[in-house]
């Protein structure tokens, strides 16, 4: 709550005369709604079934699962997209890591999100230690039933899949191990 | 009084003998440590707790030029302890210091340095680490540390070591070396399987090859390590600890009756802790409550009613709003003439309130029933620690598995006694012809209720079994209903020694689940939800060696020392 | 009295509705199309070409939907309300021309200039011949020669308020009452200016017969010009009377939720808006006959004056063309103007537009008596206009009293980011 020193009233301007005749001020605002009524070439809307819109890198669409240069997912289950969860959509279940994967001890064992309940607020994204979440510009997603719209980890990763793929969204990693604090500082 | 001065508070110490660590927090400040541990030896290995010492005599304080390891420097009269938090922790007028002094900046200058030196060959993998979020080195780190590392080697990465025990894994990169759980072994369970192999940088945590950490203490490591490096398998990559709920519960599985913390989510027991308690059993607790927990999460356990149906086999009952009536009818109805021929059993797993509630209810639908102790559990003897090498225990005992296996024979007896003057023990019972047989039981091992029932034993026409899994009894029973484990229940228990522990709930029984508390109100004729605090205050007002009981309306995180039963 | 032919008179009112029905479909896409465009969108283009079939698709969902009818409801004023909206809005249709027409037939005068009587059944003949010629003539009205036609219109036309305050009143509903209050008020507030700015053209016509002003406009010049002021508060009027933006206050959403429409649904809420915009279209008819002549432009009425059916032809196409210039300008202020605040609505009403036909009338008065040229009117009607801006700004309590703004300063810290 500002202070009434830091306060100032301002004053309605007062109306000239052609502001109390109205017809001049009336005929200009004609002028500008004619003006856009002709103009037909600066149309803004999309017609969306037939023209894809362009959205910016940084949408929020369908998450993904990121794979590694192995192809197995970058995810370490460690928890911090569930705990940044919002919307408690995210549901890990975390296990050792297979035997072969020496750089980790763990990994999700299931990974699944409710994208029904998910509001898209990206905050997992923010919140993965080893960019393992991200979120696509994938905007049409449907289903015929809430069990469809339960993606699970070889869903997700297969978004990542139908990603890269199109390239849409390429891969925005800078890297797979733990966290930046983790990292040699630079020399 | 002999005082010490903690950042200028004085703190009078009395005739105890404290170092600096404990000192202090009688003065409300915290002194960081790892490696310092109440029941264990002091090595000052961690530098953690260094502060600056030095003496008030006459008016003038003489500071040491160097600082000290809290843990192992003692404090006398007069003794002035100045932490790394004293610029911004300082409650009092400053003592009079040499004006060139700066109070506090070396410590705190020592606690970073101490910091960064342990991380320097830290992992940092604190997203995958299970100790995330109750790690004192993230704490500290936080609190006394710096931002930022300045290594620019590259990191020791020495390879874990799951195969250090069946129930425990060690990951060898994340130990700052404060050799806890050395100690422990070495001194509390005298088994000695862990030490430090390599010098340097290059030490780390190992056993000898062929001699895993097995002892039925050896849990106790996974407490103590502050850090992440020793993990409990039971408890691994199940759950992150700041999801989990913590309860201050009371161990169910033998008359030792440990304090323990309970955590839970959503209902299920992750984890058992030592809670530290030196009037119930110490710093400590056994393997076998701390992962005997998984019983009350069984898929074998009755979790709903069943009654048995025409054809003699046991059906599932809804347990509907008639329910309570209905089994009240078929009590009194059993209970109506002969009341000599009824017994009531009252299992050592019961808390005392439900001892008593159980027990003034029957009596009062007919005061001939007889109430009885259930069958008490012994498996083995007394386990005590510490032990050496071969295997026997040295003297002075540390710690004790007791080799009863119910955690409140000595409530239930004094309820018992109180209520009919005589103690009546199942194996009296068993050879009597019964016509009505009420068995509350809530054993974690159906094994002991049949070991209990002797060969060719004739059920009553009436058996109405109370109990956690199938056993002779069940088989037999008209009515079965499901029981409480103590994580589902509040109440008090009394331990070997008398000692009176009362415990808050931990997790909400299942749905279908009539406690036992529940269940004597349906027969004493109350309405509504049992709740603990009115049967307290009853059993106050008749015994008075649980009149402190009374006091107690809720449990909750409360230190309790009661008059011994 | 005029004498029916049932038949054609059936044919024509089937006609004029087959007509008008459509139209007023049309005007919807017009209106969602012209403000989607004034906004950069498309409108609707999924329905049929260019989203053509819209209205159809939108008429056959009115048909088909259900009717709600809320259990609390008034039901039998409830249902009576969109049909009295939608009736007075075609029974005033009834008598406005939108074609060629001719002046009416003239009580032939039973008494010679000198003052002596004149043979009565000379003047009866006459006036049978006249009758007879009329009657072959091709009428864009349904009813022809109606002699207190504009008085007709306004009586009708105000009755439509009843289906809005009906409605409001049966909904039985906050938001309803309170919208059909407003317009009750609204309506009759407008309904004085409206009136009084037609009485100047009547006294220069001297009948209120639409045909006998469309043939003195024909002959004289339009009224537009010489009585510029009752053309501006005219249309201001009718705007208010028909609840158009900028003075659909009975139906503002924002405060209102939907006014009296709230409870309406399907073909109910169907009914308001035909006859919101049948009143449309007579209002545009009733501003071309008054004060835009009609189907006279400049000679160009005459341009085949031997065929009767082009001239017909003709003479409808710009009768028509001028009445959809208005109806484009009512879609037109609506995106451009926004909503009054209602003490604005009546200081307008009550404080400038009564005063200034009060005063308009007193001028034409004159001009009448001392049969002075017309454009004298003209000049005195824009003094009158521009001497009322004068005053606003003169004596004006600044933009309708809107209070004064609390502006917080900025922090210098924060402004120099």
């Amino acid at each position: 709550m500002p202070a009434e020193s830091e306060v100032t009233w301002v004053e309605p301007a007062k109306l000239g005369l052609f502001e109390q005749l109205y017809l001049p001020i009336i005929t200009d605002g004609l002028t500008t709604t004619v003006k856009h009524l002709l103009s037909v070439g600066s149309r803004l809307t999309e017609s969306y079934p037939e023209q894809e819109p362009k959205l910016p890198p940084n949408y929020r669409g369908v998450h993904r699962l990121n794979k590694d240069e192995q192809g197995r997912t970058k995810c370490v289950a460690c928890y911090m997209c569930a705990t940044a969860c919002p919307a408690h959509c995210i549901d890990i279940v975390a296990a050792p890591a297979p035997e072969a994967w020496k750089d980790r001890e763990k990994y999700p064992e299931t990974f699944v999100i409710d994208e029904l309940r998910c509001i898209y607020c990206g905050m997992c994204e923010e919140a993965c230690p080893v960019d393992a979440i991200e979120l696509t510009t994938l905007y049409d997603l449907t289903g015929l039933s809430r069990e469809q719209m339960i993606f699970d980890k070889e869903k997700l990763l297969s978004v990542f899949d139908q990603t890269t793929k199109a390239g849409t969204d390429p891969v925005r990693t800078r890297s797979g191990a733990l966290g930046p604090a983790s990292e040699a500082p630079p020399v | 009084m002999p005082t010490v001065y903690v950042n200028d508070t004085p703190v009078e110490i009395g005739t105890k003998k404290l170092n600096c660590v404990q000192a202090a927090e009688l003065a409300g400040v915290l002194v960081p440590h790892y490696c310092y541990h109440p029941g264990l030896s002091v090595v000052a290995s961690c530098r953690m707790c260094l502060v600056e010492m030095g003496e008030l005599k006459d008016g003038k304080v003489t500071m040491q030029p160097k600082v000290f390891p809290g843990c192992q420097t003692p404090v006398k009269d007069g003794s002035v302890i100045v932490t790394g938090e004293y610029a911004t922790k300082r409650a009092n007028t400053p003592l009079a210091y040499d004006p060139a002094y700066k109070p506090g900046d070396r410590a705190k200058k020592a606690q970073a340095d101490t910091l960064e030196g342990l991380l320097l060959n830290h992992p940092l993998d604190c997203p995958v680490c299970d100790k995330a979020g109750e790690c004192k080195l993230q704490d500290y780190s936080y609190q006394f540390g710096r931002t930022e590392s300045r290594l620019v080697d590259e990191k020791n990465q020495p390879p874990n070591k799951p195969e250090l025990s069946s129930k425990i894994t060690l990951f060898t990169d994340r130990c700052i070396m404060c050799t806890r759980c050395v100690r422990f072994t070495r001194e509390i369970s005298g088994t000695a399987e862990l030490q430090v192999v390599g010098r340097g940088h290059h030490e780390e945590i190992d056993v000898f090859p062929g001699f895993p950490l097995e002892n039925k203490l050896s849990g106790n490591v996974v407490d103590l390590c502050p850090v992440g490096a020793l993990g409990s398998k039971d408890f691994l990559y199940t759950q992150r600890v700041w999801y989990l709920k913590t309860t201050d519960n009371v161990c169910g599985n033998c008359s030792t009756g440990c304090s323990v913390h309970t955590d839970t989510n959503k209902d299920i027991v992750y984890r058992l802790r030592a809670r530290e308690n030196l009037d119930a059993q110490g710093y400590f607790i056994c393997d076998e409550g701390r992962w005997g927990y998984h019983y009350a999460q069984s898929p074998d356990r009755i979790i709903r009613t069943y009654t048995k149906a025409a054809d003699g086999k046991l059906k599932a009952a809804p347990l509907g709003p008639a329910f309570p009536s209905m089994l009240k009818k078929l009590v009194e109805d059993a209970l109506y003439v002969t009341g000599k021929k009824a017994v009531v059993v009252l299992s050592p797993f019961l808390t005392v309130e439900e001892a008593f509630a159980l027990g003034t209810a029957f009596k009062g639908i007919n005061k001939d029933v007889r109430l009885v102790l259930g069958p008490v559990p012994v498996v083995g003897e007394d386990d005590h620690y510490p032990k050496n090498a071969k295997g026997e225990h040295v003297p002075p005992a540390k710690f004790t598995i007791h080799a009863e296996k119910c955690p409140n024979r000595h409530g239930v007896e004094a309820v018992l006694k109180q209520l009919q003057g005589e103690l009546i023990r199942f194996t009296d019972v068993t050879h009597h012809d019964l016509n009505f047989l009420w068995f509350a039981g809530g054993y974690r091992e159906p094994k002991w209720v049949d070991m209990a029932i002797p060969d060719g034993w004739k059920a009553p026409p009436t058996l109405i079994v109370q109990d956690h899994f199938a056993s002779k009894l069940t088989a037999a029973a008209t009515v079965v209903l499901p029981a409480t484990t103590p994580f589902e229940k509040e109440g008090t228990f009394v331990n070997h020694a008398g000692y009176v522990q009362p415990f808050p709930r931990a997790v909400k029984p299942g749905t279908e689940v009539r406690s036992e508390l529940q269940v004597a109100f349906d027969m004493a004729g109350k309405k509504g939800l049992a709740t603990v605090a009115p049967v307290r205050d009853e059993l106050a007002k008749q015994f008075p060696q649980f009149a402190a009981l009374a006091e107690l309306k809720t449990t909750a995180n409360k230190k309790v020392a009661l008059a011994t039963v | 009295m005029p004498e029916f032919d049932w038949l054609t008179l059936g044919i024509v009112i089937f006609g004029v509705i087959a007509v008008v029905m459509p139209t007023v479909g049309y005007l919807t896409l017009s209106e969602r199309k012209i403000s989607a465009w004034m906004q950069d969108r498309f409108g609707p283009n999924r329905v049929g070409p260019l989203g053509l079939l819209q209205p159809l698709a939108d008429g056959g969902k009115f048909f088909l939907k259900e009717a709600p009818i809320p259990r609390h409801v008034d039901k039998l004023f409830f249902l009576m309300a969109p049909a009295a909206s939608m009736c007075t809005a075609l029974v005033a249709l009834a008598v406005v021309p939108w074609g060629p027409t001719q002046p009416p037939v003239q009580l032939v005068a039973t008494v010679t200039e000198a003052g002596t009587p004149a043979p009565t059944a000379d003047a009866v003949a006459k006036f049978e011949e006249q009758v007879v010629a009329n009657k072959k003539e091709f009428k864009g009205v349904i009813l022809p020669g109606l002699d207190i036609g504009i008085l007709y219109v306004f009586a009708v036309g105000s009755l439509a308020v009843y289906g809005i305050i009906l409605g409001g009143w049966a909904s039985d509903n906050k938001y309803s009452l309170l919208g059909c209050l407003r317009s009750s008020a609204q309506i009759i507030s407008y309904e004085i200016p409206l009136g009084m700015s037609i009485v100047g053209v009547l006294l220069f016509t001297g009948t209120l017969n639409m045909e006998g002003m469309i043939d003195w406009q024909a002959k004289h010049g339009w009224f537009i010009a010489f009585q510029p002021l009752a053309f501006l508060l005219f249309m201001t009027s009718v705007y208010a009377e028909c609840n158009r933006l900028p003075f659909d206050l009975p139906e503002a959403e924002q405060e209102l939720v939907g006014g009296y429409l709230t409870e309406y649904g399907s073909l109910n809420f169907g009914m308001f808006m035909i006859g919101e915009y049948t009143h449309m279209i007579t209002t545009s008819l009733l501003m071309t006959v008054v004060f835009c002549g009609g189907w006279s432009l400049f000679g160009l009425e005459n341009l085949m004056a031997d065929s009767v059916i082009w001239n017909g032809v003709i003479k409808s196409g710009i009768i028509l063309a001028k009445a959809g210039f208005f109806l484009v300008m009512y879609q037109l202020v609506r995106w451009t103007i926004p909503r009054f605040r209602f003490d604005q609505l009546m200081d307008l009403a009550w404080k400038v537009m009564i005063p200034l036909s009060i005063l308009h009338l007193l001028a034409a008065m004159l001009v009448r008596e001392f049969n002075l040229n017309n454009w004298v009117l003209t000049g005195v009607s824009v003094a009158l206009f521009l001497s009322a801006g004068v005053l606003g700004v003169l004596f004006g309590k600044g933009p309708n009293n809107t209070p004064r703004r609390r502006v917080v300063k900025r922090q210098p810290e924060l402004a120099a980011r």
